[in-house]
């Protein structure tokens, strides 16, 4: 789930510049029709009483806003320490380090999610909803951080000289015109941030921190098919309508004349 | 015992997990270059088909790998079969959008060229726009390999091969020592292999690049 620093998962969408209709119809409409063949399908099945306890509105409510809980907690807390640092290494005095950095961060983006999530709760026996957010957070960092940092130097340093000519402080250059021209490719980093805290919510059910994860699991070890599907197919639901929502904003976010 | 002790006790694991987890990346990018590839060289030319290949495939990404993972399981069953499935589907939008792109950046006078010089379309791609396309294809190959690392950890749970073992095994034996060796294994394993593979298609984008346009 890891996407290196400048190609991020959804550039190409960036690049549309009046997108048709079907652009907004198609995705919503898929998923609708994906919940209705779901509901279909377990209607037409007899659930034993086991199939019963995870398949009811109670619990697949619950699993479904604790694992929006956990995308939404874990996304905001990952954009208030990433943006802060991105902009903090770009500036002038961190220019000697910043190459480390960057390596480093590459290298992290390699390990995989689970093996955080996991670590956190062998080595400090760390569980539950707020180890989860720490896990989510940590890994969901890097590809923020990346983008902010990556959109803010392809920023042309000219504009920067002509602002500092009109006689704006470095702050005022900095919101007024580093921050604006690099929002496309921070948002693709917030986004590719909140693809990976969906999924990676789907796995924090092996350290007791609740989520869709909990619904698969429950079919897994208890072997029912239909419970494994259903948790799997809302899992892949809730993540493509979050990505589509996100796609909508950062296409409303996105500078005029960009 | 402390971790390289572990390591060491643990060595022929380590290379057997390892085989396995390259072996069925390697197996699955290679899929997912010739499916990726080919789709891209079908839609490049054409702006719906292009924007409908990289909706397609980048929605595939948002998946989860755990919910993917399961609703493979009931058609392909445990081990490597959903695995390859499973990973070559993610690892297409890469290849897709870096193929896409590559080849719409080819300028276009060099295209004119090679049909005043009589060239087939056949030829010209072939001659022309791949080769001068390859290093950004390569390039999304390459992202897709280091996805694909990732991801394969997941694999476990379905009894997958690769390095995810060691992770879920560590997992189940919570509060015992060798649990956080267990773990940290894993995870260096996969770690090692990332940057193998990034040194080796770092060596075969130096080789396979046209000598003209390096």
């Amino acid at each position: 789930m890891s996407t290196q620093a400048p190609p991020t998962a959804h550039p190409e969408r960036a690049a549309s510049s009046s997108p048709g209709l079907s652009h907004y119809v198609v995705m919503p409409v898929v998923l609708g029709l994906s919940l209705l063949a779901l509901y279909i399908y377990v209607s037409l099945q007899e659930l034993d009483s086991i199939e019963q306890r995870s398949l009811n509105a109670a619990r697949l409510t619950r699993a479904v806003w604790e694992h929006v809980q956990l995308t939404g907690v874990s996304t905001a807390l990952t954009l208030l320490i990433a943006i802060p640092l991105g902009i903090l290494l770009t500036r002038p005095f961190t220019r000697r380090i910043r190459p480390y950095i960057v390596t480093v961060l590459t290298v992290l983006q390699a390990v995989p999610t689970i093996a955080i999530l996991v670590l956190l709760a062998v080595a400090f026996l760390f569980l539950g909803f707020a180890a989860a957010i720490v896990g989510l957070v940590l890994y969901a960092i890097v590809p923020v951080l990346l983008n902010t940092m990556v959109g803010l130097e392809q920023v042309d340093k000219s504009v920067l000289e002509a602002g500092r000519g009109m006689g704006m402080s470095r702050s005022t250059v900095l919101q007024k015109i580093e921050l604006p021209l690099a929002i496309p490719v921070m948002l693709a980093g917030i986004r590719t941030a909140l693809v990976i805290n969906v999924g990676t919510a789907a796995l924090v059910t092996y350290i007791n921190a609740g989520g869709l994860g909990d619904i698969i699991v429950a079919g897994l070890s208890t072997n029912r098919i239909t419970v494994q599907i259903v948790g799997a197919a809302l899992t892949a639901i809730l993540a493509l309508l979050i990505d589509y929502l996100a796609g909508l904003i950062e296409e409303a976010l996105r500078p005029r004349g960009l | 015992m402390s971790f390289l002790e572990f390591l060491e006790t643990r060595s022929s694991d380590m290379v057997e997990l390892g085989l396995e987890h390259a072996g069925v990346v390697a197996l699955s990018v290679l899929l997912a270059t010739i499916i990726g590839v080919t789709l891209g060289i079908a839609t490049y030319q054409n702006a719906r088909a292009r924007g409908t290949v990289l909706a397609v495939t980048g929605a595939i990404l948002t998946i989860p790998s755990f919910a993917l993972f399961i609703l493979l399981l009931g058609p392909l069953g445990l081990g490597w079969p959903p695995t390859v499935v499973a990973l070559t589907l993610y690892g297409l939008m890469p290849v897709v959008r870096n193929t896409i792109t590559g080849l719409r950046g080819v300028d276009p006078a060099v295209l004119e060229a090679a049909k005043g010089m009589g060239l087939s379309r056949r030829q010209r791609l072939l001659r022309i726009e791949l080769p001068l396309a390859w290093p950004v294809i390569i390039t999304g190959i390459r992202v897709t390999t280091l996805v694909l690392l990732g991801i394969t950890a997941i694999a476990a749970i379905i009894n997958g091969p690769g390095y995810g073992d060691l992770i879920f095994t560590g997992l189940a034996r919570v509060g015992t020592p060798v649990a956080v060796n267990l773990v940290l294994a894993g995870a260096l394993g996969v770690m090692i292999l990332a940057v193998l593979f990034d040194l080796l298609f770092y060596t075969a984008r130096k080789l396979t690049t046209s000598k003209g346009i390096q």
